[in-house]
């Protein structure tokens, strides 16, 4: 078996091109899309008027708007609104109205979703004073107002188990680094896994059958092999982010290591499951690109399964590994959760790959 | 030394290999000849364990490898008909891989692998890649591969397919010097005569899944006893010379040729005299004529023309 393994690592030596290209691939993709944004990105928001709009109104409304810190509301024309979104420079832009507003989106995606829900939370709660002070005298309300904001009755504070302010804790950048990682090593763990149809194919596979080994030996250096070299992958590529970007890991390696392998585990078998239904080994270089591409699509590496609303779509993610895998990185480097409540995600990983890998074989066997 | 009950392989309800017995006994070079889908690679299989029979059985010393493929597995050396070696390492890489897994290490290892490289010839070759080597040498790595470990048999697969002339001869002396010098027990197939003639002490010929003829190359050969075979040499091909030739009561085969003509004659039938007068009656042009002993082609030929064509 050791044998078998470390001609692997020999053969990945001499032929480094392709792991090497997945990896790059992986910090390329994952650069682009967050890292070189920062911890704490900053959005700028096109800001237009309605040609009802008051001067007063919309400096008041840009004032309010622009309170957050994280978000610059720019006023500009309309046409250069609209050219913006249009061209996709810009994924959307804010029309004012003296007591209302419009959104012009070119892409839904986390980001607008937090930045409607802000401009929505601005103008429901201006809107709602307004409506207060048009029944009382108004600088008296808006004075007293102050008064009690400074001095507020009673404070209300949200709370994460984490002990951080706000329940959302969407991290986008850690999303495209789990994501982006994840959905790169199966490419690389399949890919490797090929080593077993091509020996079957050139015929060094039968001489090890007839040698000394056994065929569990033989497999088992191939697996491990895999398992490793996806494994290697993914941890290379986090400790990378962490170091040269700052990415936020959280402290709980020992438990992203577990999700790790055990991820790696249920692509690995899924690897075999492959292997088994498939006759040739071009065959499996035309599978593997289409089944990544659509576990990470249904899984949740492109864009937080949270956006999606399709029922199917969300039925179809409980039956891919990567769904599970994010679930539990994400529990634990965000969350900072530990091996009782990652047991769930963990668990299916595990019995994903023992259900793949037991079928993969059976099936390779009956074939041979 | 090792011999096969009744071996029979059916694929998709096709039997493969139907009811093979054979026996070898040590240090015998032993052939195994047939042509293309004989059944000659699925009796080899079956023989060294790699794939299981339908029926039948395969006895090594008395030992059943059918129970324990074990007991083949530690003295067999298997040369297959592909290159089954990894093209990205180098020669040395390919053989302590081959090594190792038959238990070589460290000294003892490589004191093997320049022993095996100096037999196949390419000892200083054994630092290059396999993929740049030619067919002929990756053919001899492919040899060296099943003789680092001593094998005290080694099943030999068509090893001598698409190679040029001088790694032919390279591969057949070795296997001759391994078989007499050194007492190695080979099974040896292929479906060029010549090589079997010239390396197997015994022979077992192969047709359709069966063995159709066995026996040393003088009981082969001895099958067609009552008859020579004469070559003719043309100018040019005669289509209708050999339509009357195969019409001739005298002639019992005539196969037109690269060069000319191939006739199977009675021996001593003395019938240069029509033949030539046949020719010239198509007045064709003889360039060379050639009365020859038979050869285990023509046994084969011989045999399966009979039981296939006729």
């Amino acid at each position: 078996m050791i044998s078998v393994f470390l001609l692997q690592w020999q053969r990945l030596r001499r032929a480094p091109i392709l792991v090497l290209s997945f990896l790059g691939l992986t910090i390329l993709f994952v650069s682009v899309l967050a890292g070189f944004g920062g911890p704490n990105s900053q959005f700028t928001i096109y800001t237009y008027g309605d040609p009802t709009l008051e001067e007063e109104n919309r400096d008041k409304w840009l004032d309010r708007l622009n309170e957050e810190g994280n978000l610059t509301f720019h006023w500009v024309e309309e046409s250069e609104a609209v050219e913006a979104v249009t061209s996709r420079s810009a994924g959307m832009a804010l029309k004012l109205m003296n007591d209302d507003y419009q959104i012009l989106i070119a892409v839904q995606d986390p980001s607008s979703v937090m930045i409607e829900n802000y401009v929505y939370q601005v103008f429901s709660e201006e809107l709602r004073l307004q409506e207060v002070a048009s029944h009382v005298n108004a600088d008296e309300f808006y004075s007293n107002l102050d008064k009690v904001m400074s001095d507020p009755t009673m404070k209300v504070t949200t709370e994460s188990l984490s002990g951080e302010e706000s329940s959302y804790a969407f991290d986008e950048r850690l999303h495209f680094l789990f994501g982006m990682t994840l959905f790169f090593s199966i490419y690389t763990m399949m890919y490797s896994l090929m080593n077993v149809a091509e020996e079957k194919r050139v015929g060094t596979w039968d001489r090890l059958i007839v040698s000394p080994l056994y065929k569990w030996q033989v497999y088992t250096g191939h697996l491990l092999y895999s398992f490793l070299i996806g494994m290697i992958q993914i941890v290379v590529a986090f400790l990378f982010f962490q170091v040269v970007f700052g990415f936020d890991l959280g402290e709980r390696y020992g438990t992203l290591l577990l999700v790790i392998g055990c991820f790696a585990f249920a692509i690995v078998s899924l690897g075999m499951l492959v292997m088994g239904l498939v006759k040739r080994s071009q065959q499996m270089q035309a599978v593997i690109p289409i089944l990544a591409t659509a576990m990470a699509m249904l899984g949740g590496a492109y864009w937080p399964i949270e956006v999606v609303s399709n029922e199917i779509m969300l039925a179809l993610s409980k039956g891919m590994p990567i769904y599970y895998g994010l679930d539990a990185l994400k529990g634990a480097a965000i969350y900072n959760m530990g091996m009782p409540e990652l047991l769930q995600p963990i668990s299916i990983m595990l019995l994903f790959g023992v259900v793949c890998m037991g079928i993969g074989i059976n099936l390779m066997e009956r074939r041979a | 030394m090792l011999e096969t009950e009744e071996l029979k392989k059916v694929f998709k309800g096709k039997p493969a290999v139907d009811g093979v017995n054979l026996y070898m006994d040590e240090g015998e070079s032993v052939g195994l000849l047939g042509p293309n889908g004989a059944g000659k690679s699925t009796t080899i299989s079956m023989i060294s364990s790699l794939i299981k029979p339908t029926s039948g059985d395969v006895k090594l010393k008395g030992q059943s490898v059918l129970k324990d493929p074990g007991i083949i597995r530690n003295v067999l050396g298997v040369v297959p008909q592909e290159i089954a070696l990894y093209e990205e390492l180098t020669a040395y890489e390919n053989l302590k891989f081959f090594g190792r897994i038959y238990g070589l290490k460290g000294k003892e290892l490589d004191l093997k692998i320049q022993e095996v490289l100096e037999i196949v010839g390419l000892r200083d070759r054994q630092k290059d890649i396999v993929k740049t080597y030619s067919g002929g040498m990756q053919r001899r790595i492919n040899m060296a591969a099943a003789m680092l470990h001593e094998p005290e048999l080694l099943i030999m697969d068509e090893p001598t397919v698409g190679i040029d002339p001088q790694s032919r001869t390279h591969i057949l002396d070795t296997v001759r010097h391994l078989n007499q010098e050194k007492g190695l027990t080979v099974l040896y197939t292929s479906h060029y005569m010549e090589e079997v003639e010239r390396l197997c002490d015994r022979v077992y010929i192969m047709d359709h899944g069966q063995v159709i003829a066995s026996g040393t190359k003088d009981e082969l050969k001895s099958i067609l006893s009552g008859e020579e075979t004469i070559l003719i040499d043309l100018d040019r091909p005669y289509p209708a010379l050999v339509t009357d030739l195969q019409s001739h009561e005298g002639i019992r085969q005539a196969l037109e040729t690269t060069k000319g003509l191939k006739l199977i004659v009675p021996k001593g039938s003395k019938l240069l005299g029509s033949i030539f007068q046949i020719a010239e009656r198509h007045q064709a042009q003889i360039l060379n004529v050639n009365v020859q002993v038979p050869t285990l082609e023509d046994v084969f030929l011989h045999l399966t023309g009979r039981k296939l064509r006729d």
